[in-house]
């Protein structure tokens, strides 16, 4: 039986590319504290860190909930946005829509969810075209870890 | 996981107790209680900030002595290039060589083949490489601790690629053994070193492996020897016996100008330096904000390792000195080249062990009990005064909330929440008439 131990929250907002990368620092802090498996820190830590950046280039705002519980880790982000009309498509990777300021930064490879995806155990993706997307993810946890 | 060790010891009989290590430590690896400083050993990365803050000289790094060397039937010293650069003017590199020799050595190898080797192979190695960037260098043994101690998903970006010295140290025992009919145990290859931190990556190599020399002397512990060997050299205007130990500039551009940077020409490179800087910039590349960079070589001391912490010589006068040098040297020489192509095929390169972190071990129990510790940290951090001031003997509050967390300390250790322990201080550090 999954158990809930530990959870934060955190506002993350659109266009906000000063701060982006903060929310993910922060929780690689707490799981860092918690002296989590580093494999384990890695993979939360770039899955925190694309649904950020997804955030931040697409969204208005958006909350990030990270929920550890002694079997897994989740991470979920809500956000409101313009959503996803086609989530198959954005889904393969190399697939994007990021301008190209966004790309002369380093981003919009199309890679992000991609790689939530590819870091996830579980992977959970619902978006409505106007309101917003709702991203979650979560990391199986060794008993013992 | 082997107990993570560093080379600093503190001397209990000359601390002071006087907070003055505990405040610039980095990685907040130093705590005073009963008025002593003492070393939470795995949190310590060997930067030897504490070693020059401290104003009492309690701080000592673990080094040889020249004695040390006897019980070897041949020495070899694999001197650091920025040796070369601590002298003035007219004590030329030949001069050095000679000096080391009257020291005790029986030989003095230049490494420039194995800079040129090491060289090559992390070009390759960058080439090839089409994991997360930048690919960081491990000149630096604080570099590497760093990333092992806090930042563990980076071990992978370390390049795994064995350094000139240890490549050098090899090469010396295979050569001087087959030439002499020694065993390599009786050789000993012994690096000349700018720093306490490359002493214990050579004791304590961070991939767990045993490195290829068998220890160090600081250059402070030849520099006397050799000036006044060169003085007298100088004076009596005697020709060295030596031919010219260094045949390009390779081998000192190593640790001088921009390091493997003109190597990498055509990756997208970085080079820092000052562990401030390096923490920086690690944020950064763990928040995401470094994308566009292959290629990042760090070193602790600011401008690198001529400002090593056991070099005699004024930062500025060495490079100065290195730069002089450096122009009156081809970039390259024929049979520095030709022996690069011939060892290139035969040897390995790669470290022996991967790299692995070493994360700071303090809490144990299960994952509930270490999240109870981490709330009861928070908990005692908002009851605590954020001053920071130190006198509890945790650099900062949010240390002492930790230590408190895992029973190392209490709150009355503040000195803002318990009135005995500001008289205990009292008692401790003023001297009183009555």
């Amino acid at each position: 039986m999954t158990e809930e131990l530990l959870r934060r929250s955190f506002e993350v907002r659109g266009q906000d590319f000063e701060n982006a990368g903060e929310t993910s620092a922060e929780v690689t802090a707490i799981l860092k504290d918690l002296e989590i498996d580093p494999d384990i820190i890695l993979r939360v830590g770039v899955v925190t860190f694309e649904a950020e950046m997804n955030v931040v280039m697409y969204a208005e705002k958006a909350t990030v909930t990270f929920i550890l519980a002694d079997d897994e880790i989740a991470v979920e982000v809500i956000d409101q946005g313009p959503g996803i009309p086609n989530i198959e498509l954005a889904m393969q990777p190399g697939y994007s829509t990021a301008s190209d300021e966004m790309r002369e930064m380093g981003f919009g490879y199309g890679l992000g969810l991609p790689n939530i995806k590819k870091n996830s155990d579980a992977f959970v993706l619902e978006s409505q075209v106007g309101k917003g997307t709702k991203v979650y993810s979560s990391i199986r946890l060794d008993p013992h870890g | 996981m082997a107990e993570l060790t560093h080379g600093f010891k503190i001397d209990g009989e000359k601390c002071s107790g006087c907070l003055s290590c505990m405040r610039v430590c980095p990685t907040h690896a130093i705590r005073v209680r009963d008025r002593k400083a003492r070393y939470k050993p795995d949190h310590c990365i060997d930067c030897g900030v504490c070693l020059t803050a401290c104003p009492w000289n309690a701080i000592g790094a673990t080094t040889w002595s020249v004695e040390d060397l006897n019980r070897f039937k041949f020495k070899v010293a694999v001197p650091c290039p920025v040796l070369f650069g601590q002298f003035p003017p007219g004590i030329a590199p030949a001069m050095v060589v000679d000096g080391l020799l009257t020291l005790g050595f029986d030989a003095v190898w230049d490494y420039s083949v194995e800079i040129g080797l090491v060289a090559r192979a992390i070009h390759e190695y960058v080439e090839r490489w089409r994991g997360a960037t930048p690919l960081i260098s491990i000149s630096c043994p604080v570099v590497v601790r760093l990333v092992q101690v806090s930042y563990p998903r980076m071990v992978d970006q370390l390049i795994p690629v064995q350094l000139p010295r240890e490549i050098a140290g090899r090469e010396v025992k295979r050569r001087f053994s087959a030439q002499l009919g020694l065993d390599e145990d009786e050789i000993a290859a012994i690096y000349i070193t700018p720093c306490s931190a490359k002493t214990i990556s050579i004791l304590e190599p961070a991939e767990g492996a045993v490195s290829h020399l068998d220890g160090t002397l600081g250059i402070s512990d030849v520099y006397n020897a050799i000036l006044a060997y060169a003085s007298l050299q100088k004076d009596e205007a005697r020709k060295t016996s030596q031919r010219p130990i260094i045949r390009n500039s390779t081998f000192l551009q190593w640790h001088v100008s921009e390091g493997l940077g003109h190597l990498l020409a055509a990756h997208r490179y970085l080079r820092v330096t000052g562990l401030s800087n390096i923490i920086q910039v690690f944020d950064d590349i763990e928040k995401g904000r470094l994308r566009r960079v292959d290629f990042l070589e760090a070193y602790n001391c600011w401008s690198g390792c001529m400002a090593g912490n056991l070099t005699v010589a004024n930062l500025y006068v060495t490079r100065s000195k290195l730069q002089a040098l450096i122009g009156n040297l081809p970039e390259m020489d024929l049979e520095t080249e030709a022996e690069i192509e011939r060892r290139y095929p035969n040897e390995v390169f790669s470290l022996e062990r991967p790299i692995r972190p070493r994360p700071i071990r303090g809490r144990t129990g299960s994952l509930r009990e270490r999240v109870q510790m981490i709330q009861h940290a928070e908990a005692a951090l908002a009851s605590l005064p954020g001053l920071n001031c130190g006198l509890c003997g945790a650099p900062t509050c949010k240390e002492l909330a930790r230590d408190i967390s895992m029973g190392d300390a209490t709150k009355q250790d503040c000195v803002l929440l318990s009135k005995d322990r500001l008289r205990e201080l009292q008692r401790a550090y003023l001297r009183r008439t009555q």
